[in-house]
């Protein structure tokens, strides 16, 4: 094992017999299992010389036992820096990567360490466990989206749930959705009451049943004298979503609704708004449609509020079962051949059809790349051609591309949402790529007015109306945490 | 609104903001053994709000560095508003002496502040003199060159009072912090307090965090947001837009002052940090988190030549 003593110039020998006596004390406490102490006492020889990578990658796995995981990568990382031959550094590198479940970077400094010591048993042994957790993991995510079997769905059995002789909150009548019932359910929702937990599972089990019999891309006929209004993000604003229906008219066979993703997240009543659109899909499957946002994710849910919300208002069980739910909700809708809308946006390539957007399999999280991502994740931009997205993720596309993909597929325009904007809406790509966004102060914060698009079956032109906020209760914590200003202070 | 009303929302954001300092030091924004000692892990905050701290934490502390460069071996630190802030410890052990450090803030955080110190020994330890005593009060600590006292800000008089119990030495290169502070006392009294400073200090250098171009419909629903939480910001006056930043320093008798929104702090700071911290949280979408840096700044302001050069590259 190398070990860097690099004594320079500034360094007395007196401090570094020190900081070596200090690490050898530090070590100590290590063995008795005291890593406060340990740690303290790494930092004293650090302190008293600053430039060997034993002490750095010691204090490493100290922090990694007392949980410090932020801590622990940057003392390896500081190690290696020091000196690119301390293999111990990697090692514990790796390690903290393992603990931060970030098994491919640790599966990278394993191999690493493999590679400069070809001979070393120890090294393989240790590439080799990892390598199997890395390949476990994927193995266990591939076979959790596809094997039917293991679904939380089937796990649950609604027959042991008791209705309490107390509870007076809306009711599932023979176990389906009826005008009365959301009648009752949002009025028990604008009361900041809850939905009995046996209703809430029955609705997200026969929700996701309708959504598994729909393809990908949905096609819906408006006809001639028909109404069609699609909203966009509404981002757990229950309140703004009810002002949405005391403007436009509840959901009705006459009155049918589009709504474009990003349903949840970010805003304190997710969960309201959720049950209300789920309710509503069960009561009207055939005028009442939900397209899936980037926000209908697991790795976004864990983020920004969701589960959490789910998990305090109900269980982690019925938060993997939003996830499955999720995973079945149609990527794009299609209104009379002619428009077509989608939470994010256009593609990365010119010939995409609405066929292959039909064909998408789609039951899994929104992959990093591919059709399916840039669906979800797009954004116009006003320049011509295409670029990398500012959000790390899917593309930018100009007006040729839009342009290029209405006239290949038939296409008058498409509606997506994703993107917050002041005024609710904006129309780019010379009115061919509209967007749409209904959750309006967003975040209580961007102070920006909300929007939803009405049609006519008859000539399919876009018709907008904006709105400002409503007020809503504020419900510590998750209003505070998502009122990002009020925390900056 | 009374003003024991005001007093305990100005104070409870000493409460929201350790926590943030707190959860995005967990995560890996930057380092702070300390802060977990202070306050106790809250709810997780979104993305926007660790590196929303983060450009603060590290764009003040890139101020504290060049104050300490400048300031040469005799040098002082007065935290206005100082809530559980550990920068007495991180510099302690980064080696960085001060010859004294005072922190000020109201009687009820300061006592708090106190207790939890007193009962640590992780804390007591770094500021326990070897020949000196620890003299506390119920909601003042003196410990060597580490003083913490429990003043109204707005009672000018006091304040003197309790800087002079602290040793504070008017001669000697001073740096003043204060992160979202002054906006909540109202002009006057914000005026009369900084030209104090410049009047008794020789060789003062003011560090300013807090909100600006406060004039647009962002900054409305912000002050609404922050009313609605018993923290009416009474001088957001100054905080119109970086100009009326420095020219509240400039009317208080200070000789220069400049200021920068937090998109230029944070692009100021280094890229490969700026890119590590990128890479810990992913950020769905930049809207918010641009809006912030707009609305947030670090206002300098300083008397005399010692400081006058200090900008921000």
């Amino acid at each position: 094992m190398s070990v860097s003593a690099e004594i320079t110039p500034s360094v007395s020998p007196e401090n570094v017999e020190e900081a070596e006596k200090m690490k050898e004390e530090a070590n100590n406490c290590f063995r008795k299992q005291d890593y406060n102490k340990a740690i303290d006492l790494y930092s004293k020889a650090i302190e008293l010389n600053p430039s060997v990578a034993v002490y750095y990658g010691n204090r490493s796995i100290a922090y990694l036992k007392t949980e410090c995981f932020g801590y622990a990568l940057n003392d390896a990382s500081k190690a290696i820096e020091l000196d690119k031959t301390y293999v111990k550094g990697y090692y514990r590198r790796a390690g903290a990567h393992m603990s931060l479940g970030k098994f491919k970077l640790a599966l990278r400094d394993y191999e690493a360490v493999t590679k400069a010591k070809p001979n070393d048993a120890d090294a393989k042994i240790k590439y080799t466990e990892c390598s199997k957790i890395v390949k476990q993991v994927a193995f266990e995510r591939a076979i959790r989206v596809d094997d039917t079997k293991r679904s939380v769905a089937d796990s649950i059995n609604l027959e042991n749930m008791v209705i309490e002789d107390e509870y007076s909150g809306p009711m599932l009548e023979d176990g389906k959705v009826t005008f009365a019932f959301m009648q009752h359910l949002m009025k028990t929702y604008k009361e900041q009451g809850k939905l009995h937990r046996k209703y809430a599972y029955k609705i997200l089990l026969d929700v996701k049943q309708l959504f598994m019999s729909q393809p990908s891309l949905v096609e819906i006929t408006v006809p001639d004298d028909s109404k069609f209004t699609i909203c966009g993000d509404i981002h757990g604003q229950f309140y703004d979503l009810m002002n949405i229906f005391d403007l436009n008219g509840l959901p009705s066979p006459s009155n049918p609704y589009l709504f474009n993703g990003d349903f949840v997240d970010r805003g304190s009543f997710s969960v309201e708004c959720i049950f209300t659109l789920f309710g509503f899909k069960l009561l009207y499957p055939e005028h009442f449609f939900m397209s899936r946002g980037n926000h209908e994710s697991q790795t976004m849910n864990q983020m920004y509020g969701f589960e959490g919300e789910v998990k305090a208002k109900y269980t982690a069980q019925m938060s993997e079962l939003f996830t499955e739910v999720y995973n079945w909700l149609p990527l794009a809708h299609c209104l009379n051949g002619k428009v077509l809308v989608m939470h994010g946006g256009l593609f990365s390539r010119d010939d995409v059809t609405l066929d292959e957007i039909s064909k998408i399999d789609r039951n899994r999280q929104p992959p990093e790349e591919g059709l399916m991502c840039e669906l979800l994740w797009s954004d116009p931009q006003p320049q011509v051609g295409r670029a990398p997205s500012k959000r790390g993720v899917g593309v930018q596309f100009g007006p040729d591309v839009t342009k290029k993909f209405l006239e290949l597929n038939g296409l008058d325009y498409v509606i997506r949402s994703h993107e917050v904007k002041n005024d609710g809406y904006e129309v780019a790509h010379d009115g061919k790529c509209i967007t749409v966004f209904s959750a309006p102060n967003y975040c209580d914060t961007m102070g920006n007015k909300g929007s939803f698009i009405v049609l006519k079956g008859k000539d399919m032109q876009p018709h907008y109306t904006t709105y400002e906020a409503v007020p809503h209760p504020n419900v510590k914590p998750m209003a505070y945490a998502n009122s990002l200003l009020s925390l900056i202070c | 609104m009374s003003s024991m009303a005001f007093n305990e929302g100005v104070q409870a954001t000493n409460d929201d903001a350790s926590e943030c300092k707190r959860c995005a030091v967990q995560l890996g924004y930057w380092e702070d053994r300390y802060i977990s000692l202070f306050v106790r892990a809250g709810e997780k905050k979104t993305p926007e709000i660790n590196r929303g701290y983060y450009a603060r934490a590290k764009g003040v502390e890139m101020f504290i560095d060049k104050f300490l460069k400048k300031s040469g071996s005799e040098r002082q630190i007065v935290n206005l508003g100082s809530g559980f802030d550990t920068l007495y410890w991180r510099l302690k052990d980064s080696n960085k002496n001060v010859t004294n450090f005072i922190e000020v803030d109201f009687p009820s955080v300061t006592a708090r502040k106190c207790y939890l110190i007193k009962r640590n020994k992780v804390l007591l330890d770094k500021i326990h003199m070897e020949d000196g005593e620890v003299r506390l009060s119920a909601t003042d600590l003196h410990a060597g060159n580490y003083h913490i006292v429990g003043v109204d800000l707005r009672n000018l008089h006091e304040v003197e009072v309790k800087l002079n119990e602290s040793e504070v030495k008017f001669n000697m290169p001073t740096l003043f912090l204060a992160e979202c502070v002054l906006v909540y006392i109202d002009a006057p009294k914000v005026e009369q307090l900084l030209s104090w400073i410049a009047k008794k200090f020789d060789s003062p250098l003011f560090v300013n965090y807090e909100q600006v171009n406060m004039g647009d419909k962002f900054g409305d629903v912000m002050l609404r947001n922050l009313r609605a939480r018993g923290c009416p910001l009474a001088g957001v006056g100054a905080c119109q837009s970086l100009n009326t930043q420095r020219q509240r320093f400039l009317r208080a008798g200070w000789n220069g002052s400049l200021s920068w929104d937090m998109v230029e702090v944070y692009a100021a700071l280094p890229a490969s940090d700026r890119q590590r911290i990128e890479n810990i949280e992913f950020l769905d979408e930049q809207e918010l988190l641009v809006q912030l840096f707009q609305h947030y700044c670090i206002c300098i302001a300083w008397k005399g030549e010692m400081f006058s050069k200090i900008d921000i590259t």
